[in-house]
This record gives structure tokens, C-alpha cells and sequence, in this order.
């Protein structure tokens, strides 16, 4: 027992030390930095919790938190449902059925930065096939802006949708395939129609798996950030920012924004910070969601 | 029991092998200086002298004619220097960075941030490499903070972006205007004309890639610094301080476009190849870039439609300073190196005037060395002619706006006027003074914290680099 124990340990150990060495120890190198002034270049300047007091001052931060709400909150307002109903409808024997399964999961495995660059020739405004088609069927008179501060938000949200429906529609139907099929079968012979059976037998059976993809689903989408980057680049001015862009830009300046220094010092705070709010909203929704957990 | 011991015996040998490929994959890579040389040592006795020196650069644009130039020198020069050139592709400065911790970085390389690079211990003195008889080339042109810093150079000019304001000959002319704009006011008024005579078929007066902030500081660089004697990227040389006020002509022009109609729909999001491809269309009257245009309409976006390019307007046709013109430096050798004799001897050949003039002439760069533009001939490129060094062209010397912007709250000069020019949602007047206020506490912060030593300059005048760089 005690040779299988050093067994286990050594077999450990190369996905430990990999965790160790890409995972833990970057952003603890990342995160002492909180607490001092650092550019990159030089000696580190320890001035205690100075970039926290930055942070709680920092609107443009804030802002960026509010965006991320309204981003994660709409993606997944929608895409949840959305890819319930799909996971219901090609859980049953259709024809065709793991084509279709296929096609939805498809944009899952497309580079996030490759299809926001596809997204963006569809809905420019002075060619995009959407303003195109819109100005054809009479609906539109003049091209609408997508991307513009009006719509940017909104259309980011509905390309996170297409992104991301497919993936939780496949997590649903591994969770629906352990419901048993005897349940429905009662529940048919008892006369519920669809929409009871899906809000009586579906959803609460469905249970731990469920609270499990939601958890998924919102460290996500508050972690999202690399379609925005390519299709905005948090602009304009400033409408799209979300959190994890705002921090990408402190530590990796794009060359676009004119700035080229790095702030690590300030990042750090910032990078902490967003962990924290991560960390908050997910034990918030667990403490929740604790009924889901119940298996009946 | 035997197969439990065979199994176990299997079980400990596997685990140490993981442990020794993880022990040898973490003992390589002792160096860049190593590797070179260990690969030196086993090629032979042909190759046993050769000094082999790695070079760095980012420049794909000119990466078959530049690559010619190196089996060039490999071939001919006597001082049995080899030289392997490696063209990089993006996210340079981390993959330098990468190079300079693990000690595997090149022995010359292609500049990329000059302040890091100088900081971070990255470049060697050149001072102490080259003669002064080399140097005395670019008497004149060695900016402080761009190629130069604490009275020693880092690394040197070579090729620059020219801006000018590009507009379709055509569509002004049908507009009825002979001549491009002076003036800003001239530009709003061609813009709004071509507007109203081409907008039934798609045609607008003028256009910025306002998806980032270039979508402002294009047009607003390169025409606020030849208004201004003072002052480039919002920072007062005289003053030492920062005053945006000199971007208030600039903005307002451009937010009297947006709200005539004259700018193209969707600039907003318009990033600059969109903006480029309608261009070449014929949609676009007007816009602001550099001197990476005419290759961009020969090869990237070849068009048949007939442009030109001037010296970008000014609030009323004064000009006070000059035209920016963005040549950070080329390249600079690497202070860890111990081949920095044989790196030396190569720099020098990438500034023979063969050399560069036929660069210039292929159309690769616009040169910003007076010896060059001397000898060079026109160079081979549809377009070019128009983005020339001129009297109006020359370096400013470094302002502290990106070390600042570490140090800033609150929103960035370029997305607060860009957020004016879009909407009215705010009062310009306010914005500067509030820009003003923000970067000059910022700025403050950062000389506190010794971040940067640019100070004020009274004597500093713009009109002084005028014809630093052509006549």
C-alpha cells in the first residue's frame, strides 16, 4: 500500500511540476509585483497597497467591470437556454441527429480570433452582408453601424452566443443521457406535456450536472476577451472594455493604443482584483445554487 | 510474485525515465553563444575560423532583398564573418525578451522599444564600438530618448514614415477642386462636396480607422505638430507639461466631418486594411497615413484609381513646425554579446551608401540619413514621390506620453477625442483641460518616480528641423 502511495506520487509528480512550473509560479511571479511601482525595467519600488488605492480610483476599470456584467450576463442569458433546448431536441432519435450535434459544436473548435475576423466582414457596416441583406429586404434604410458604440456590445454578445452554444449543448446531452428513459415514460402515461416535462423531470434531474455547466459558463464568459480584442479592441472608445482586456493591455500594451510600456506593477492589482471578483460571483452563484445539487 | 516484481520493476523504470527527460529538457539551452559555437565546432575544419553572428529582425517587408544583402557579405567579406539572419514574425519584443533571460539573444538586432531595451541592459553603447568618423553620418539626426540616452547611443536612424493627407485626385477634381486642401477648413468643405456628389454611389469625403486610437492620431500627429512650434504628442518641449489644446483644430475639423455626413459609415469600427481597400475602390476622398502606402496600393491592395498625396492641412495653412515623421531606431548590438567586434563590422555594412540607396530605390524605405536622399534616385514605386522628405519632414526628440500612461487615470487623450468627434456628449474645451490636468499629474508621478528625465526645454523650437531631413 504504502509503494503504491510512492507510485502515485512519481506518476504525479511530471503533471505537478508542469502545474508548478506554468500555472502557479507565473502568477505568483505576476502577483508580488501588486504591491510595487514596475515597469518592466529597473528596481521594483515597494509602495504597498498604492496600486490598490489605484484601482478602487480607477473608473476606467470599473467601467470595464460593469461591461464584463452586462457581457457575461447577456451571453449567458442566452446561450444557457439556448443550448438546452437544442441538447433536448437532438437527445431524441432524429434522423440526422449527430450531423446536426457536429455542425452546432463546429464553431467550438474555430480560433476565437479567426472567426471574429470572418464576424467582422459580416457585419461592417459599409459592406457587411448583414447591413447588405437588411438594406435589401427594406428593413434598414441606411447601414447599420454594428460595431459601432451603439451596437458593439450587442453584436460581441451575439458572436459569443454562436461560439459558445454548441459546446454546452454537447455538456447537456451527456447530462440528459443519464436521466432515465423509465421516468419519461411515467411522466408520458401520467399525460405532461412538453413544457412540464422539461421544467419538472428535465431541469431538476439534470442536477450536479447543470450546476456544473452554469459554473462553466460564467468563468467563461467574465474571463472573455480575445473576440473582443480582435473585433474592437474595446473600443470605441472605451464601450466594449472588458476586465480581462483592460488587463491584457497593461501588461501586453497593444501597439495600436500608442502606448508601449508595460505597468506590471498596476497590472498585478488589476490581475488580483479580477481574480477576486471571478472568485466572488462564482462562490456566490455555488452558495445559490446549492438546491441544484440534490439529485432526485 | 515474479510478474508483481516484473511489473513493479517496469512501474520504477518508467518513472525514472519521466524524471530524467524532464531533468534533461530543463539542462538545456546554456546560451545563444553556446549553441552557435558548439555548431561551429562540429562543421569541420572549413568553418572552424568563420565568427558566426545571429541577427535579428521584424522586417518581413524586405526580408528577400535584405537576406540577398547578407549571403552578399557572407561571400565577400574578408573578415570571415558569417552572418545568420533570422526574420521574426510578430510579438518581437517578447520573443527579445524571452531571448535576453534565457541568454540565447542575437548578437545584432532590430530595434524594438528603445526605452525598454536601453533600461533592460539589452543594447551596447555604440559609442564605444564605432568610430567617430562613422557616426559624424548622422550628426544632427541622434534624438535623445530615441536613439541616444544619458549622452551615449544605443542605435541609429535608418528609414522613417513620411505623413501625408492621401486623396483621390479624381474625386476632388469632380468636386471641383484643382488642388488639395491647405487648410482644415478647406478639407471639411471638399469632404462635405464630394459627399453630396458621391454618396448615391457609396463615395465619402473622408475616413479614419477610428476602431483604436490611431484612428485619431494619424491625422492629429501629423497635422498638430505642423501647426505647433512647441509642442508634439501633446507634450510642450518649452513648458516641459503637457497641454492637448493643440489638437483643438484637428478635432473639430474632424468632428465637423462626422457630423456633416462626410466621413464613411461604419468608421467607428474601421480598422485601417478596410479603410485602405475602400480607398482603393475610389470611395474615399480623403485620409491620413504614412509612407507604407504605396506599397500597399502596388502589391496589397493594387487599384487603377488616381491619387496623390500632400503635406497633411493646418487651421489655416500656417505652418509653425514640422511633420513627425516616426523613424525610431534600426538596429543595435547586444551588450551580453561577445562577437560584438564582428557585429560591429556588420552594421557598418547594412550603412554602406550602395547599399541603402538601392533600398531606397527599390522602393523598400524612405531613408531619413542626408547621405542617402543625396544619392538616391526616385525610387521605383507608383505613388511615392508624394511622401519624399521635405522641408516640413524631421524627428522630434522623445516625449514622455507612453511613460505617463502607465502613471494615468481615467481615459487616454486619443478615446476622449474620439469620443468627441463621434458624439457631442462632451464639452471640448472641458475635455483638454481635464486631459491636461490628468497628464500633467501623471506626468509628475513619473518623474517622481524617476520613470522618465525628459524636462522642460524653453529654447526648443520645431521650426529649427526644418530641412533636417530635405529641402
Amino acid at each position: 500500500m504504502h509503494k503504491n502511495r510512492i507510485g502515485a506520487y512519481l506518476f504525479s509528480f511530471p503533471s505537478f511540476f508542469l502545474t508548478m512550473a506554468l500555472g502557479i509560479y507565473p502568477v505568483v511571479w505576476a502577483l508580488r509585483y501588486m504591491f510595487f511601482e514596475y515597469q518592466g525595467f529597473g528596481t521594483p519600488k515597494f509602495i504597498g497597497l498604492e496600486n490598490f488605492a489605484r484601482v478602487g480610483r480607477d473608473a476606467e476599470f470599473w467601467h470595464s467591470v460593469l461591461n464584463t456584467f452586462i457581457y457575461a450576463g447577456g451571453k449567458l442569458i442566452i446561450t444557457l437556454p439556448l443550448s438546452l433546448i437544442l441538447a433536448v431536441i437532438l437527445n431524441r432519435k432524429l434522423r440526422g441527429r449527430h450531423a446536426f450535434r457536429a455542425i452546432f459544436f463546429l464553431p467550438t473548435i474555430f480560433s476565437a480570433s479567426v472567426m471574429s475576423i470572418v464576424f467582422y466582414i459580416v457585419f461592417n457596416s459599409y459592406n457587411g452582408i448583414i447591413n447588405q441583406y437588411l438594406m435589401k429586404l427594406n428593413i434598414v434604410s441606411a447601414p447599420v453601424d454594428w460595431l459601432g458604440a451603439a451596437h458593439a456590445m450587442t453584436t460581441i454578445v451575439i458572436i459569443a452566443v454562436w461560439g459558445a452554444v454548441g459546446n454546452y449543448m454537447l455538456l447537456f446531452i451527456a447530462g440528459l443521457q443519464n436521466i432515465p428513459e423509465d421516468v419519461y415514460e411515467a411522466a408520458s402515461l401520467d399525460g405532461v406535456n412538453p413544457v412540464q416535462r422539461m421544467w419538472y423531470i428535465t431541469i431538476p434531474m439534470l442536477g450536479p450536472v447543470l450546476q456544473m455547466i452554469i459554473m462553466l459558463a460564467i468563468t467563461t464568459s467574465l474571463k472573455g476577451y480575445e473576440s473582443i480584442m480582435v473585433l474592437t479592441e474595446g473600443g470605441p472608445f472605451g464601450k466594449t472594455e472588458v476586465m480581462y482586456l483592460y488587463l491584457y493591455k497593461l501588461f501586453f500594451p497593444l501597439t495600436t493604443s500608442g502606448t508601449s510600456v508595460q505597468n506590471i506593477g498596476y497590472g498585478s492589482a488589476v490581475g488580483f482584483t479580477t481574480a477576486v471578483i471571478v472568485g466572488i460571483v462564482t462562490w456566490l452563484y455555488f452558495w445559490m445554487s446549492k438546491k441544484l445539487n440534490n439529485v432526485y | 510474485m515474479k510478474k508483481r516484481f516484473a511489473t513493479k520493476r517496469s512501474f520504477l523504470l518508467c518513472s525514472l525515465l519521466v524524471m530524467a527527460l524532464m531533468l534533461g529538457a530543463c539542462s538545456t539551452g546554456n546560451g545563444t553563444n553556446a549553441a552557435p559555437e558548439a555548431s561551429a565546432g562540429t562543421n569541420g575544419a572549413s568553418s572552424a575560423a568563420k565568427t558566426k553572428i545571429s541577427y535579428w529582425t521584424i522586417d518581413r517587408h524586405d526580408m528577400d532583398y535584405m537576406q540577398e544583402q547578407v549571403d552578399k557579405y557572407n561571400a565577400t567579406n574578408t573578415d570571415n564573418i558569417e552572418v545568420e539572419m533570422k526574420v521574426m514574425a510578430d510579438n518581437y519584443n517578447q520573443a527579445v525578451e524571452v531571448a535576453f533571460a534565457s541568454n540565447q539573444a542575437p548578437d545584432i538586432f532590430r530595434s524594438g522599444d528603445f526605452q525598454t531595451y536601453v533600461n533592460k541592459g539589452y543594447f551596447a553603447p555604440l559609442d564605444t564600438l564605432l568610430s567617430k568618423e562613422f557616426l559624424a553620418k548622422f550628426d544632427g539626426l541622434l534624438v535623445e530618448d530615441v536613439y541616444t540616452k544619458d549622452g551615449h547611443v544605443y542605435t541609429l536612424p535608418n528609414t522613417g514614415q513620411f505623413w501625408r493627407l492621401l486623396y483621390n485626385v479624381d474625386l476632388l477634381e469632380k468636386a471641383g477642386y484643382m488642388e488639395p486642401p491647405k487648410t482644415l477648413d478647406e478639407m471639411v468643405e471638399i469632404a462635405k462636396k464630394v459627399t453630396e456628389q458621391g454618396k448615391a454611389e457609396g463615395i465619402y469625403g473622408f475616413a479614419s480607422n477610428f476602431k483604436n486610437g490611431s484612428g485619431f492620431t494619424r491625422p492629429a500627429f501629423a497635422s498638430g505638430s505642423l501647426s505647433s512650434e512647441t509642442s508634439h504628442e501633446g507634450f510642450n518641449y518649452q513648458t516641459g507639461e503637457f497641454d492637448f489644446g493643440m489638437y483643438r483644430d484637428i478635432a473639430e475639423a474632424l468632428h465637423q466631418m462626422k457630423t456633416d455626413g462626410s466621413m464613411i459609415p461604419g468608421a467607428e469600427s474601421l480598422d485601417i486594411d478596410p479603410l485602405r481597400a475602400q480607398f482603393a475602390q475610389g470611395k474615399i476622398a480623403m485620409y491620413v497615413n504614412h509612407s507604407s502606402e504605396p506599397a500597399v496600393y502596388t502589391s496589397q491592395f493594387p487599384t487603377d484609381i488616381n491619387w496623390a498625396s500632400t503635406l497633411v492641412p493646418t487651421k489655416d495653412g500656417q505652418i509653425n513646425g514640422v511633420t513627425w515623421v516616426n523613424a525610431g531606431g534600426y538596429i543595435g548590438i547586444n551588450a551580453q554579446s561577445d562577437k560584438q567586434a564582428a557585429a560591429v563590422k556588420f552594421l557598418e555594412y547594412l550603412y554602406n551608401t550602395e547599399l541603402r540607396t538601392e533600398y531606397q530605390e527599390k522602393g523598400l524605405g524612405l531613408s531619413v540619413l542626408p547621405y542617402v536622399n543625396e544619392a538616391a534616385g526616385k525610387p521605383e514605386l507608383k505613388g511615392i514621390e508624394g511622401f519624399l522628405p521635405t522641408k516640413y519632414d524631421g524627428i522630434y526628440p522623445a516625449t514622455p506620453i507612453s511613460v505617463t500612461e502607465t502613471k494615468l487615470e481615467g481615459k487616454k487623450a486619443s478615446d476622449v477625442f474620439i469620443e468627441y468627434i463621434l458624439t457631442s456628449n462632451q464639452d471640448l474645451e472641458a475635455a483638454i483641460k481635464d486631459l491636461n490636468t490628468r497628464y500633467n499629474k501623471a506626468l509628475a508621478a513619473a518623474r517622481t518616480e524617476g520613470l522618465t528625465n525628459i524636462q522642460a526645454n524653453p529654447s526648443f523650437s520645431a521650426k529649427s528641423l526644418q530641412g533636417s531631413l530635405g529641402q
